[in-house]
């Protein structure tokens, strides 16, 4: 088992609703291939500092969980082909920092 | 008295090195390392308080000579701000 930092970033033009949706779905699909969730973040809507497909702000999440090498795979498998997700990125640490909240959620 | 031993010396760089000649005696040339040490701030990506100070107005990475950052430590602040820009923070 290693442990993973990964986050995410959806379109800022979506329902609070449909947000919901997308991390559920990305939860589930964690949990599906013999991942586990530690903690969730929502950073809320963010401005981006570049542009990415013509988004000027979007929606961040962030998970740290331990899984497989599998688990990663199949996560940025779907986060490949989903339109909602602009960008991601997964990061193994050696040791996940459960306390410290660097983002707390902010409305603009 | 504490004497401390020459192998620390060597190690953390007394920082009177001679320079020149008619160089004072007692001022000192190299900081220690802002980032490493006990208490030091964690060098990570969603870190960007930490980030941003090691940045050019321009937003680049600003060399090791300017801000005396040791080179582990560098090396770990290019990652974690090719990181952050990635995720669009910075």
């Amino acid at each position: 088992m290693n442990s993973y930092e990964h986050t995410f970033i959806t379109r800022y033009d979506l329902q609070e609703s449909q947000t919901k949706k997308v991390l559920e779905k990305y939860e589930e699909i964690i949990k599906k291939n013999s991942g586990k969730i530690l903690k969730i973040e929502e950073w809320g809507l963010r401005p981006l500092s570049h542009e990415i497909q013509k988004n000027k702000k979007g929606f961040y999440f962030h998970f740290k969980f331990e899984g497989a090498g599998k688990t990663v795979e199949e996560l940025e498998k779907a986060e490949n082909i989903d339109q909602m997700v602009i960008r991601f990125l997964t990061i193994k640490v050696k040791k996940l920092d459960l306390e410290t909240n660097y983002f707390e959620k902010k409305e603009y | 008295m504490k004497r401390t031993k020459r192998k620390d010396l060597k190690k953390k760089g007394s920082g009177f090195a001679k320079l020149s000649l008619f160089q004072k005696p007692g001022i000192k040339f190299f900081k220690a390392c802002p980032l490493s040490g006990k208490e030091a701030p964690v060098v990570d990506y969603k870190n960007l308080k930490i980030l941003k100070k090691y940045l050019s107005e321009s937003g680049r990475i600003l060399p090791s000579r300017i801000t005396s950052v040791c080179l582990k430590k560098q090396k770990e602040l290019a990652r974690a701000v090719k990181r952050a820009r990635l995720l669009a923070l910075l």
